[in-house]
């Protein structure tokens, strides 16, 4: 038997072209490749109708957590030799450790039952990083592309290989762990049962590093040894779509690549020099409305040639391209550089798998979970009334609120009826592109809280100040800790950045109400409370300046905001917001260039507050009112200063007596102008306020202010007030509140 | 030892080019006196095989050297963009010394540059009696460039007056300067190209025109990567600072120029230096020339006001200067760093008390 030892990086679009060469030269019989054995059954799927990036998916049946990936896009020399062994119909194996041992062994390694003798080195990790510094080289993926990647003649490529990481571990002759002294065993294995059925011409493909433990086959005894009583789980496998997103390295993906999609356009173009290439960023910039003409692409290719000249290199590697864009079409700003990284360089290809796959694990436990929670799958209707408090029915509402956070809209969240934050109403009603919808998140995560965590998370980083507001609030309801405590991290960094006060106020009623909710969720709030109080600070600085010289418009804007804030600061019950609210609002009552309508609110609040009494109130309210004011100033301030508290203004005869004594010294003409006004100040009390201080004023009951005032300070007159009908009852007087009713 | 007070690159850095010129092997472009290579070299610094050392002129990243000399290899001119402080003249005078050894070739931009400053004068004395001819012609640096192929430099290209920039895009683009009024035009030689630089801070600037756009590459200059590198930029310039005004005043402490460097960084780049924080950014550049300054005023202030300690007091008003640009908006973003930021910070109590005074002083006018 003829082995062919192909050494090769797993995803490098020059590796897999000289793959494919070989394989034409070599015209095997058999192909090994470094994979799980039980993929062999689903590369039936693998055909033209399976678009990569793709991955094979093999999870512990039990716990789909525990699982393993292995992604191929369409520049992995793996992927080629599929293609190559579909396209001349012959056999391939896998020969790496079956996913059956590999998902025990990480089971046993996470509970420590495998003493490791010895422990991963830095070289193990990266050995072309270590070639690669010793040819003088900072980084092993830049070498790594100049010595193989980009070579175009490359058929003794594989023999370079071979000898450089023989070589490395003949010289370095770091010790093995277990693990990797098993895979090999397994690899060996494999071939060596091939060798047993008569083929004659093998080709095997497997990572650079193994290449030498697979050249010299030690006695098949030792490798048997080391191969007994392996640990063993039940597994599931399948195909499922893959981004290139979750390839690169940013991902969080352990062989993740810096720049999928940059390999892919070297695999679709090996003979590009960067007219290609640099023509696609340019068509990308065009999109997004930049202004790139034809003569800064030939400019950007030819800096590109330059500047590998200038580095020694023979082509214009990425970086190059990367510098000459920026420096040519972005006047040298990087930042539109994000824009090609997104869009080219990662690229957002995503790839498809033919139908009729096994399913994976997010619908699987998805599934498990629809059992235990009793929510059947119908495709009628079926509403549910949760009570919050039982825990079944919590956790059907969070289990309910995480599919809508990966907008799985089976649940449709009805407004409860009757009162209480403890009740929840939802209609369910299932339909098949759900199961679409479930397999596109698949590759989010294995279980419902992980895909969501990850799906929100990846959605954070474009959110703005509402949406993270959005978010959180579902988040909340979906019980996850993580996404919370992101997302409440990056709250206060958009709203520490954020420049509209307005922006900033609509959040915080939000978020009080969240820091409340959350207690009946049993859900941590602390830090939720922090940032709320966080931003009122930030609102507390820059309120009172927002408040100069607005538009009538944008001042009742505000105001709405001010009370709807007001309140929120009274939930939150916080000594320090508390102070701070109250010293804006001083402030804008004491600057006279903010909105009338501010103005006499924040003074009103004062009021309210006890911080202004007597003289004091009165001269802010002479001031505001006096006649040489503009009466549209005056009769905004008094709208500000009335807001909703007619029933106030009727018992209080400080405040009637002031504003009395203001309206009978406007002469005529000027009453006329402010009447419309006023009339719009005083339409928002009720029928029955408008009617008593008309009364009021038409008896001038209102004595002079009395002493009495203050000692009747602590009364709730609205409550009091309550009482009187029954009062006026037992002392036989139609009370005049009746007439009104009647 | 020569009198002038401060010596081209060319001059003062003779012995080093000489050097590289003997050592290059690499290819040179017509009309370069070193290759590609030995002017990064140059640049960056390094060691030549036959000992002799070549010291850094720029200190940062080497690529954005490198792109700067490849376009200068390419018909593209080079625009050195930046905040002011960012070494961009700095870079484009060690340039054109070590290319073509000559940095002498500049122009100023000014709001007054006009098109005569770029492309020619006349002598009007000799006009008047000889008519117009080649001799009547007052060269600009830009002509004698374009003859000799050399760099020509253009300063702060952004402060010309748009149509006057736009004399430079027959001149970048055709490689030649007509001359109507004598019939004839001069045509560059190889090795001639513009070096200009522009400040991207700066109020009332005139935008570059697309058409000029199209002829630079532009290259940015960063501020200091880190901390580290920042701070120590700021304490060897102070140090100089104070040898020229023979102040009395004690060496500032590493730990107040890392809190001045410190404040200023984190502003500029809007979030506090643990990344755990973001901060707005105010509208003034607080470059790291802005953060020697403040220290040098600091070290005045102690010297002759103080009892020659460097205090946050004396600091506080160059900091709350050198942020405080805009009285309104800066001025939230400062009070709003005070309070989220200074004030929580262990040791730096002192700092926020002084800035903190200085704040409401403000407010009450």
């Amino acid at each position: 038997m003829n082995t062919h030892i192909l050494g090769i990086r797993h995803h490098g679009p020059g590796c897999a072209r000289h793959l494919r060469e070989a394989l034409e030269t070599i015209r095997p019989d058999l192909i090994l490749v470094e994979g799980p054995p039980e993929a062999e059954a689903l590369l039936q799927w693998a055909d033209d109708q399976m678009q990569p990036p793709v991955a094979l998916l093999f999870h512990e049946t039990e716990t789909p957590r525990n699982s393993v990936f292995y992604p191929f896009a369409v520049f992995s020399p793996e992927w080629q030799a599929i293609q190559y062994a579909r396209e001349h119909r012959i056999p391939l194996r896998f020969m790496d450790l079956p996913a059956t041992h590999n998902l025990a062994w990480h089971t046993l390694k996470n509970t420590d039952e495998v003493p490791e003798e010895t422990t991963e080195t830095a070289i193990h990790a990266d050995p072309t990083g270590y070639l690669a510094e010793a040819a003088g080289y900072a980084d092993g993926e830049k070498w790594w592309e100049a010595m193989f990647e980009q070579r175009r003649d490359g058929m003794a490529m594989f023999e370079a290989i071979a000898e450089a990481m023989t070589t490395l571990r003949q010289t370095l002759a770091l010790p093995e762990t277990r693990y990797e002294q098993t895979r090999e065993a397994w690899m060996r294995k494999t071939i060596r049962q091939a060798e047993r059925e008569m083929y004659s011409e093998v080709a095997i493909i497997c990572g650079a590093w193994h290449v030498p433990a697979l050249a010299t086959m030690p006695k098949q005894k030792d490798d048997n040894e080391l191969l007994k009583g392996l640990p063993k789980v039940k597994t599931e496998g399948t195909w499922v779509p893959w981004t290139y997103e979750r390839l690169s390295l940013g991902s969080g993906y352990g062989a993740g690549i810096v720049s999928p999609g940059w390999y892919h356009h070297l695999w679709q173009h090996p003979q590009d020099d960067g007219t290609i290439w640099q023509t696609s960023v340019a068509t990308l910039f065009r999109q997004k409305d930049m202004d790139i003409s034809t003569a800064h692409v030939i400019e950007a290719v030819r800096l590109g040639h330059t500047l590998a000249a200038i580095r020694a290199l023979p082509f214009a590697g990425l970086d190059e391209m990367n510098e000459a864009t920026t420096t040519v079409m972005c006047m040298g700003d990087s930042f539109p550089m994000q824009l090609i990284h997104n869009g080219l360089v990662v690229s957002n290809r995503m790839g498809v798998v033919p139908d009729g796959i096994p399913r994976p694990p997010l619908q699987a436990d998805i599934e498990k979970q629809q059992k235990k929670l009793r929510l059947p799958v119908s495709v009628d209707y079926k509403d549910y009334q949760l009570d919050l408090r039982k825990e079944n029915d919590l956790e059907r509402s969070i289990f309910l609120n995480r599919l809508q956070l990966l907008h799985i809209h089976w649940g449709t969240k009805m407004t409860a009826t009757g009162k209480g934050t403890f009740r929840e109403e939802w209609r369910l009603q299932w339909n098949t592109s759900y199961l679409i919808d479930i397999i596109a998140m698949g590759t989010w995560g294995n279980t419902l809280p992980e895909a969501a965590t990850a799906y929100v998370l990846h959605q954070l980083n474009t959110a703005t100040l509402t949406d993270v507001t959005n978010l959180l609030q579902h988040s909340l309801l979906a019980d996850l800790p993580e996404v919370t405590d992101a997302l409440t991290n990056r709250l206060a960094n958009v709203a520490a950045s954020a420049g509209d006060v307005l922006q900033l106020m609509e959040v915080v009623p939000g978020l009080v109400q969240m820091a409340r909710y959350g207690n009946v969720r049993q859900n941590d709030t602390e830090k939720l409370t922090q940032v709320a109080e966080g931003i009122i600070t930030r609102i507390c600085i820059a309120l009172p300046p927002a408040c100069c010289g607005v538009s009538d418009d944008a001042a009742t804007d505000l105001l709405e905001q001010m009370s709807a804030l007001n309140e929120a600061i009274n939930t939150l019950q916080h000594a320090d917001s508390s102070y701070l609210w109250e010293q804006a609002l001083q402030a804008i009552a004491s600057n006279q260039q903010s909105a009338p309508i501010l103005n006499g609110y924040a003074v009103r609040f004062l009021y309210d507050r006890r911080m202004l009494e007597g003289d004091e109130l009165n001269r802010y309210l002479s001031f505001a009112l006096s006649v040489t004011n503009a009466p549209a100033t005056a009769a905004g301030w008094l709208e500000g200063f009335l807001r909703g508290s007619g029933m106030i203004l009727l018992l209080d005869d400080v405040l009637w007596h002031t504003i009395e004594t203001w309206m009978a010294s406007l002469p005529e003409d000027a009453f006329i102008a402010v009447l419309p006004l006023l009339r719009r100040t005083f339409a928002h009390f009720s029928h029955a306020e408008r009617r008593k201080m008309g009364e009021k004023a038409k008896n001038n009951t209102a004595a002079q202010p009395t002493k009495t005032q203050v000692a009747e300070a602590g009364i709730d007159h609205q409550r009091a007030l309550q009482a009187l009908p029954i009062v006026h009852r037992l002392l036989g007087i139609t009370s005049p509140a009746n007439n009104t009713t009647a | 030892m020569s009198d002038i007070l401060r010596q081209h690159a060319e001059q003062l850095f003779a012995h080093e080019i000489d050097a590289l010129k003997q050592q290059d092997t690499e290819k040179r472009p017509i009309n370069w006196q070193l290759s590609p290579q030995a002017v990064v070299t140059y640049l960056m610094g390094g060691m030549l095989p036959n000992g002799t050392e070549i010291t850094p002129k720029y200190i940062g990243n080497r690529r954005l050297m490198e792109i700067a000399v490849a376009t200068l290899a390419t018909d593209r001119a080079l625009l050195l963009y930046g905040l002011p402080g960012t070494a961009k003249s700095w870079v484009s005078e060690h340039l054109a010394a070590a290319i073509s050894g000559d940095s002498t070739l500049v122009v100023q931009g000014t709001a007054g540059t006009s098109e005569e400053a770029i492309r020619y004068g006349w002598n009007y004395a000799r006009l008047l009696a000889e008519g117009p001819s080649e001799n009547a012609l007052v060269a600009t640096p830009v002509m004698r460039a374009m003859r000799e192929g050399r760099l020509a430099r253009v300063e702060e290209l952004t402060r010309i007056g748009a149509d006057v920039q736009d004399s430079l895009i027959t001149i970048l683009s055709e490689k030649a300067m007509p001359i109507p009024e004598l019939n004839m035009e001069v045509q560059a030689i190889k090795g001639f190209n513009i070096i200009a630089t522009a400040n991207n801070r700066d109020k009332g600037v005139n935008e570059l025109s697309g058409a000029l756009k199209r002829r630079f590459n532009t290259v940015i200059l960063p501020l200091p990567e880190t901390a580290d590198e920042e701070t120590d930029i700021v304490r060897r310039r102070v140090a100089s600072f104070e040898k020229v005004m023979e102040l009395q005043a004690e060496t500032p402490a590493m730990e107040e120029i890392k809190r001045v460097v410190t404040i200023f960084r984190e502003l500029r780049s809007g979030v506090t230096a643990d990344g755990k924080t973001k901060v707005k950014s105010p509208s003034g550049t607080l470059s790291t020339a802005e953060a020697i300054s403040v220290m040098n005023n600091g070290l005045t202030m102690a010297a002759f006001f103080g009892n020659g300690r460097i205090s946050a007091a004396d600091l506080g008003a160059g900091i709350t200067g050198a942020i405080v640009k805009d009285p309104v908006q800066d001025k939230i973003v400062w009070l709003e760093y005070l309070e989220t930021v200074v004030k929580t910070r262990d040791g730096w109590k002192d700092l926020y008390r002084a800035c903190r005074e200085l704040a409401d002083d403000s407010t009450k006018k």
